[in-house]
């Protein structure tokens, strides 16, 4: 058992404020992620739970037992860093040892050579432990710093951003072993990453942060489907979830005027229609992420298409990303690259209420708890 | 607005007694208001090539020409060229105006003339704001679009950009990308620009020269190198996540020729258009692309097999078949699937769209028979 | 090709003559402490050597005396710089704490002020407070050339180790004295060998404080080499013999660990 779990968490660095109010509860032998943009205050959660940071207000558990005041070293939780944090002056062997070697959780030395070499053939390292750190590509690198920590049998796994430095086709690779080893850890895991692959793929349940607060806990489906607010619907995607604005005309219309300069309805889903028109709003922001934007270039002569230009279209291999120009606004939308797109030419983009997402004005989703019920998608991991 | 040609270009660095070529016999023809990609692994010898164009480095054989004239021997200034420089090289004390007609006012332009052709540029990079900034207080993306700007100054025939994306992070980088792509458009003169970014490539680019270790392997339209790979290098640099490559071995089973792997996880029957290329009893080096494997039902598979690895990404699925010890491939599915770890699933391969690699030398098959 | 050789051919004798330049006033020292004092202004190169000088030396065993006085002195000098030192540096690295840089400032203008503009106060202050002709005295004093030299090195070096990789031993299960002496200790070595081999020289070859400050019951060679100077001749050859033996450990220490100390100054503390 080793449930972990954050009450009110704040951290300041001399006047900066880096966790404002965190709560969360992370289960026992959960994969939780903790999700952000660079300077969110995501390493700095992962310190504090480690030991390295004293929080200056708020309290830490570790299995209900207060740990504030617990040295990291007597933790029992095993770490991999971003930066790998090897040691230089050690081989790769006695990097993986150091943990088993130290008075904390000191084993006797036969038994060290078989544990490192267990956690080495895992790894498929096996043939690197003589070697030095600095001899090492950086994905062998990471390698070590993950076997630094799977060598004993922590109560927790936290991991640092420990794939980002790696390239893109690397990470992909990584990615898949972590998920593949994810089952035989068999251990609570606090992964951090700003990736939103690593956040969806790996993750039993994701924290979104953002500038040291919480925006979202849920798992994998509930913050890709059923984002708290735009930050979050931003934050998973590429490219990025498009926001329109409208105004509510009828309680079964949107008109987009406002966002577009011209005049183009869209009609609200019925069941969406009573709970959004029973708030009493006048304006309206959608999302809609850019693979569920319907589009055309042959003109038609309707009230629910908008005409526009393309502004840029970029071939990404399999698929290609469109982004249409209307009235100074971009809309980014994901299509099958199997056609010929010349720049400025005209195109017509209807908006599908069906697959969208509600926010007010501050960006807040209207909708999180009836969306959420009424989108029965199974998510499985 | 010119033609760019790169005819037999080397460049050979002396180390001790032996040459090195970080540019070997290069030969690239940018047609008029191109946008080229030169696409490489680091050291490949791509900014070289650039640095040669731009008159920074020596050329140790071979001509460029711009617009039909030989450059070889041309000062930078001289050669009608805009360079952005990877690290943006402004100078700080100066302000934006200031940085972008630094080289129209040492080149003794009229102060109204330099006036109007900043206005012009700056509205076309959108910084008409910023002119007052000094360096230090603008954003990554702002200062990539005052880098552009000084490089379009002087209204140059070939614009060359060096790795523009790559101190820019996240979604700084892909509107960044987006906007680049439609600059060219409407300024329209030659582009050529640095990458290691296959991505940033393939999204800019009207043709992408892909280069290793001095040599090009392939230069082509992005529909090309992705669909028609000259070589395994090619096909498994282009494309995320990457090309499936594996090998395997032909074998005659009933009258038919498969192509199948040593544990026999896979048997495939040799496609048509390849039926005249490969032998019997023969490696080859079988590639599909991850996109062009599908989870089926039914009947009409090629693989049936278990699930190794299941990952559920938002816009897209992936599905990882661990064929030994090291070697994985897999399946991206646009549609939403719902599998786990040990499931059983039927594969699909596309059949036009396998790619056969000759086991040594990496030549696509296909071509090399053709020319023979 | 030819050019080349002939090229090569001149650095080499440009070398050589400086070296020549460079090296000749110690060979003329190790000539001068072989000759009697008779032979000094008569002969160049050709004369009887002798070893009168080095028995006269340490015969009456006063000279063995200065060499252990100077020994004392220096390494009590730099053992302290060490204890004081290596804390004071990690703690300028690490802890961002206010007037940090003022602090490094101030211990790096120790080295700024000349020994002989400091030297009359110090001298009245160690007379009150019985300091003066004490071992601890000159200790204290020669504290003063060491700890900036070596603080300053070792806080480059502490800056190069990074963070996490202190924080990666203690989720290993290290206290932080262990992580310190384990994990730090043997990254910074070759940055404390080399400065601390820098300070030694330094306080070695001290005079000005040697002089001024002890000169009784605690003499450093330095000091002890102004005695051949007698109010009616001067003994050039023990000088020289003197000299010469008061600075071979210097020069074995150095030749010993020339290599490590190139690279000790020149390099931080994690390579690639």
């Amino acid at each position: 058992m080793a449930d972990i779990r954050l009450e009110n968490i704040s951290k300041r660095f001399n006047n900066d404020i880096a966790l404002n109010d965190v709560n969360i509860e992370v289960k026992d032998k959960e994969f939780f992620i903790i999700f952000g943009p660079a300077g969110a205050g995501k390493t700095t959660l992962l310190n504090v739970i480690a030991g390295i940071h004293m929080p200056n207000h708020g309290a830490v558990y570790l299995q209900d037992q207060y740990i504030n005041h617990v040295e990291p070293e007597d933790r029992n939780i095993a770490m991999v860093f971003e930066d790998y944090a090897l040691y230089p002056h050690l081989s790769v062997f006695d990097n993986i040892a150091s943990p088993l070697r130290s008075p904390r959780y000191k084993k006797p030395e036969p038994e060290i050579k078989k544990e490192v070499e267990r956690v080495a053939e895992i790894l498929n390292i096996e043939w690197l432990l003589e070697r030095s750190p600095d001899q090492l590509s950086n994905g062998q690198r990471q390698r070590v710093g993950l076997g630094r920590a799977l060598v004993r049998e922590p109560n927790v796994y936290l991991m640092d951003e420990p794939i980002t430095h790696l390239d893109a086709k690397l990470r992909h690779q990584m990615r898949a072993e972590l998920k593949e080893m994810q089952k035989s850890l068999d251990t609570t895991t606090i992964y951090v990453t700003h990736d939103y692959l690593e956040a969806l793929s790996l993750g039993d349940r994701i924290a979104v942060i953002n500038e040291g607060q919480i925006m979202q806990v849920g798992t994998p489906e509930e913050v890709y489907f059923f984002p708290e607010n735009e930050f979050v619907a931003g934050s998973f995607g590429e490219p990025e979830i498009n926001i329109f604005e409208g105004d509510i005309m009828t309680s079964e219309q949107v008109d987009f005027s406002p966002f577009f300069g011209q005049s183009a309805f869209g009609f609200l889903p019925k069941e969406k229609q009573q709970v959004l028109g029973n708030k009493g709003l006048q304006t309206i922001r959608i999302g809609l992420r850019p693979k569920d934007i319907h589009f055309q270039f042959e003109p038609v002569n309707s009230k629910e298409y908008i005409k526009g230009k393309v502004f840029s279209f970029e071939p990404l291999g399999a698929k290609a990303v469109l982004t249409v120009e209307i009235n100074g606004k971009y809309i980014r939308i994901t299509m099958k690259y199997n056609e010929d797109i010349s720049i400025n030419q005209d195109v017509y983009i209807k908006i599908d209420l069906n697959t969208a997402i509600y926010f007010d004005e501050l960006g807040n989703n209207l909708l999180s708890q009836f969306s959420a019920k009424r989108r029965g998608m199974a998510w499985q991991n | 607005m010119a033609k760019l040609v790169l005819h037999q270009l080397k460049k050979i660095y002396a180390k001790k007694d032996e040459k090195v070529y970080a540019v070997k016999n290069l030969n690239l023809d940018c047609s008029d208001g191109e946008f080229v990609a030169l696409l490489g692994p680091s050291g490949c010898g791509k900014s070289t090539t650039l640095r040669m164009i731009a008159g920074l480095e020596e050329i140790t054989e071979g001509d460029i020409l711009i617009g039909g004239r030989k450059v070889n021997d041309l000062h930078p200034k001289d050669r009608n060229i805009g360079l952005a420089f990877e690290n943006y090289a402004m100078y700080p004390p100066l302000s934006v105006y200031d940085n972008i007609s630094f080289n129209l006012r040492a080149g003794g332009v009229q102060k109204k003339e330099i006036k109007q052709r900043i206005n012009k540029i700056a509205e076309l990079l959108d910084i008409q704001d910023l002119l007052d900034f000094k360096p230090g207080m603008l954003s990554g993306g702002q200062k990539q679009r005052v880098n552009i700007a000084r490089a379009l100054i002087r209204e140059p025939e070939v614009l060359l950009l060096d790795e523009p994306l790559s101190h820019l992070d996240g979604k700084v980088r892909q509107k960044m990308r987006t906007e680049i792509k439609h600059l060219h458009t409407e300024i329209n003169s030659t582009t050529i620009i640095v990458t290691h970014d296959q991505l940033e490539a393939m999204a800019l680019a009207d043709r992408i020269a892909i280069i290793k270790e001095g040599e090009l392997q392939q230069f082509g339209t992005p529909y090309e190198v992705f669909n028609h790979p000259q070589n395994e290098f090619v096909a498994g640099f282009i494309g995320e996540p990457p090309m499936n490559i594996m090998e395997v071995l032909t074998i005659r089973n009933k009258g038919r020729l498969f192509f199948k792997t040593k544990n026999n996880v896979i048997s495939f029957p040799v496609p048509d258009n390849y039926v005249q290329y490969v032998r019997e009893n023969e490696t080859y080096h079988f590639g599909i692309r991850p996109t062009d494997i599908s989870v089926v039902e039914g009947e009409d598979f090629s693989v049936e097999t278990n699930v190794s690895i299941f990952e559920n990404l938002g816009e897209e699925c992936r599905v990882h078949i661990r064929l030994e010890e090291q070697t994985m491939f897999s399946i991206v599915s646009s549609e939403l699937l719902n599998l786990k770890q040990g499931d059983p699933v039927k594969l699909k391969f596309e059949q036009h769209r396998i790619h056969i690699f000759h086991p040594s030398s990496g030549e696509r098959i296909e071509n090399v028979l053709q020319e023979v | 090709m030819k050019r080349n050789k002939i090229i090569e051919f001149f650095k080499d004798l440009a070398l050589f003559l400086y070296a020549l330049f460079a090296l000749f006033p110690l060979v003329w020292l190790v000539i001068i402490s072989f000759k009697h004092d008779r032979d000094m202004f008569t002969t160049t190169f050709i004369f009887n050597p002798t070893l009168e000088n080095y028995k006269i030396i340490f015969s009456d065993g006063s000279f063995i005396g200065y060499f252990i006085d100077n020994l004392i002195v220096s390494s009590g000098a730099i053992a302290l710089s060490v204890i004081v030192g290596v804390p004071a540096a990690y703690a300028l690295a690490r802890f961002n704490f206010k007037g940090r840089e003022t602090i490094a400032f101030t211990f790096l203008s120790f080295r700024f002020a000349p020994e002989i503009f400091v030297v009359l106060p110090i001298f009245l202050i160690y007379q009150q407070i019985g300091l003066y002709d004490t071992y601890f005295g000159l200790i204290w004093v020669f504290q003063v050339l060491s700890l900036p030299l070596m603080i300053w090195i070792l806080r480059g070096y502490f800056e190069d180790i990074s963070v996490e990789m202190e924080h990666a031993a203690r989720m290993d299960g290290y206290t932080w004295w262990q992580v310190f002496l384990k994990m730090i200790m043997p990254l910074i070595k070759p940055g404390l060998v080399a400065s601390a081999l820098l300070s030694l020289i330094f306080v070695w070859n001290n005079f000005t404080f040697s002089l001024l400050l002890a000169g009784q019951d605690v003499m450093t060679t330095t000091v002890a080499m102004v005695g051949y100077l007698s109010s009616d001749t001067v003994h050039y050859g023990q000088m020289a013999a003197a000299v010469l033996i008061s600075a071979l450990p210097i020069i074995i220490l150095a030749l010993a660990i020339q290599k490590h100390l190139v690279r000790g100054l020149s390099m931080g503390a994690v390579k690639g």
